[in-house]
Formats: structure tokens, sequence, C-alpha cells
């Protein structure tokens, strides 16, 4: 993506104005997350026109802010409000126990919900987020009639390993998804080749990501078998290690 | 020290910005004691959702704003149908007749910059950032293309950048 021309698009002034599209808007924060220099823009605009409204800043009525106060004092309006019924009993000093300890619980009970519900809301976005990612990754392949695909099935290694990947003919972008592959030692990576007139290609080292659909390799300008072997952390030049599995394409 | 809802750092807020909350408010709302109510429920609303406030997203500042931008809109919305319809959001039963020439634009705040803009432009910016119409009621109202209006409002957001 070009950084600086989505900045100029207006779409910072858009989103912070809130007039970006929902669509528009998680796009935009995803590219945040991404781009330092988006931040920045952003971040700059917010304070220019946060500068501009405390310029043009208005006094509103003076009785506003007391009015506010009442209307968010909690806790503390409820244990004054009644000085007229008060009697001097025991009842109502078991009463008054009895309440305090109602209040509390009731208190203790929302900061558990509030807890809670805290929690589902990051389990939500994180899924959310990790739905995104994968449907972005299908789009890759349903949409391009130039894909080829090379099922790659197990060695005598690891007879159930199972990964695939996906190649496009025009542009030579290589995809890899690990169906299935035993998670590797700590010194060790799996490392994808291309397989093109009889030699070896590297197409680089992966890690096993599990939110990850696909891993995007190097390119491969052409190809008649992939492979995936085993090697030292980092790769080798040539495939030195075991052979996990290998495919046709 | 506010997502605690220390009252005190809430004071500290409203003495801060409460002006520059107002002065948008008083942009869309023009009836002053309305103005100042909505701006109460403002700030009874960033006191209760100040959790959801998330500082990776914005600055509270801007945060605050659209709380205020919107409760006036929704104010004003509200009057044009309070008998049946107050709470419903912008959709198909809103009328446009009125909507082009608006209220009038009063000389203050991002208003004042607004009457920068070249007329077009500064209708589209009116339409959808103080009275709250989306880029489809406002092709519909307009009988322009949809595409036509984000890209207008985008190039007209691009120049009021400059003059703020």
């Amino acid at each position: 993506m070009n950084v600086k021309e989505y900045i100029s698009s207006g779409i910072v002034e858009s989103y912070v104005l809130g007039l970006a599209s929902e669509e528009e808007r998680r796009e935009f924060e995803q590219f945040c997350s991404q781009y330092p220099e988006l931040l920045a823009a952003r971040n700059s605009f917010e304070l220019a026109l946060e500068k501009q409204a405390l310029e043009n800043a208005i006094a509103p009525a003076v009785d506003v802010k007391s009015k506010i106060f009442e209307q968010i004092a909690g806790t503390g309006k409820v244990v004054t409000m009644q000085p007229a019924a008060i009697k001097r009993t025991n009842w109502f000093k078991y009463a008054a126990a009895a309440c305090v300890i109602l209040l509390a619980g009731s208190l203790y009970y929302n900061l558990t919900l509030y807890n809670k519900n805290k929690v589902l809301q990051n389990n939500y976005d994180t899924n959310i987020a990790k739905l995104n990612s994968v449907e972005k990754d299908i789009e890759i392949l349903q949409q391009n009639p130039n894909i080829k695909m090379a099922s790659m099935k197990g060695l005598d290694a690891s007879p159930q390993s199972y990964a695939t990947v996906y190649w496009d003919s025009t542009s030579h972008d290589v995809y890899l998804m690990t169906n299935n592959l035993p998670i590797p030692a700590s010194d060790k990576q799996y490392q994808l080749w291309a397989i093109f007139n009889g030699q070896p290609v590297d197409l680089g080292v992966f890690d096993m990501k599990k939110e990850k659909l696909l891993i995007q390799a190097k390119n491969a300008q052409g190809a008649e078998a992939f492979a995936i072997t085993l090697e030292k952390k980092g790769g080798s030049l040539t495939p030195e290690g075991t052979m996990y599995v290998m495919g046709k394409l | 020290m506010l997502q605690q809802r220390n009252e005190k750092a809430f004071g500290y807020l409203y003495d801060n910005y409460s002006g520059a909350l107002y002065g948008i408010v008083n942009s869309i709302v023009t009836d002053k004691e309305i103005a100042n109510d909505v701006l109460q429920n403002v700030f009874v609303n960033i006191w209760r959702k100040i959790e959801s406030y998330d500082s990776s997203k914005g600055r509270l500042f801007t945060w605050m704003l659209n709380i205020a931008r919107n409760a006036s809109i929704d104010e004003v919305r509200s009057k044009g149908f309070r008998d049946s319809q107050k709470n419903q959001s912008l959709g198909e039963n809103v009328n446009f007749p009125g909507a082009v020439t608006g209220p009038a634009i009063d000389d203050v705040g991002l208003k004042k910059v607004l009457t920068k803009l070249k007329g077009e432009l500064r209708v589209l910016v009116d339409m959808s950032y103080f009275q709250g119409f989306t880029h489809e009621e406002i092709s519909r109202a307009l009988n322009i293309p949809l595409g036509t209006v984000k890209t207008r409002i985008r190039s007209a957001l691009i120049q009021l950048r400059t003059m703020i």
C-alpha cells in the first residue's frame, strides 16, 4: 500500500471526524497499527482539531456542571438521602447495615460483570481480527483464476504430514498452508523449496502460526513440484535436513 | 485515572473541555437552552461510557467530540419526529427538503472554517458533519452519484484540514 497516497486521500480527516463508514474505520485502524506514518498523521490532525475547538470554546451555562455532578453522584447519595426518616432505633441500624452490605455486594457483582464483559469483548475482537485475516486469505485463493495448487503428502519421516502450496502462475506469488506438520524443535525450522528444472530453489523458512491460514513464501519463477524439509534455524542454501512432504504441481 | 471513575479527574475534564464541546454542540443545536441540556447529557454519557474509550483508536478529545456531535445530531433529529420515532437513528424516513439549506451557519468554530469552502463543498460538509446525513442519503437528496459524494466530501475535508 502507498501510505502517502492513503494519507492524502482525506481518510484521516474522515475517520477522526466520524464520517468514515464501518468498513473504512476497520481498515484505517488496522493500517494505523501497521504504519507509524499514518498514526502520526492521525495524531497531528486530532491535535489540530483539538486546538481549533479549544480556541473556539464557548462557556456553557454555569449550572450545567452541578447538574452533571448531581446526576452522576451515585453511592454517596444513597446514605445521606433520608435524614428526616432517621429514628434512633436498633431496627434502623440493622437496616442501614443491611443496606451497606447489599450495596457492597451489588458493587462487587457489578465489578465482576464488568470485568467479565471486558474479557469477552477482548476475545470477541481477537476472533473478529482472526476471521478477517482468514477471509482475506480465502479471497486471494478464490478470486484468482491463475492460482495452481500442489498437495504435498507426507513422506516416510512423517506419513501423516500434509501441506498445500498455492502458486500464482502470473505473479509468481507462493502461498503455503500447513495443514498438518509436527511442531519442530526450537533450534529447527521448516523450509519450503520449489523444484524447478530438477533443482531445489529456496522459498524461505517459516514458523508455524496458528492464526494465519496462509503463509506467503518467496516468489517462484516456475516449479514442477514443491517440498518442505526440516532445516537448522534460519534455513540452508540447499536442502540438508529430512524431507517431510512433497507434491507435484 | 479517569477510567477508574475519579470524580475529581472528571471535574478537571469538565473545566478544560466543556467549552470546546459546547462550541460543537452549539454549531448543531441552535437553541441555547437545549444546547446546555445536550452538553449535560454528553458529559453524563462520557462518565458512563469512559471504559469503552480506547486510546489506541484516538485521543480522548476526539472521542468526546464525536459523542458531542452525535448527541447534538440526535437531538436535532428527534425534534423533527418526536412523536413516534424519537429514538430512531437516521433511516429511510428522513425528510430532505429542508436539509439542503439547513439551519443558518453561525460564524463560530468549525462552522466558521466551513464558510471558507466553495458553495457545493460547503453544503456537502454541512450535511454530512453537522447534520449527520450518510453519504447515501446525500446522494439521493442532491441527486449526485454516491462515488462523487464521497470524493467531494473527502476533498472538502482535505481543504478544511489546511484551514484549521
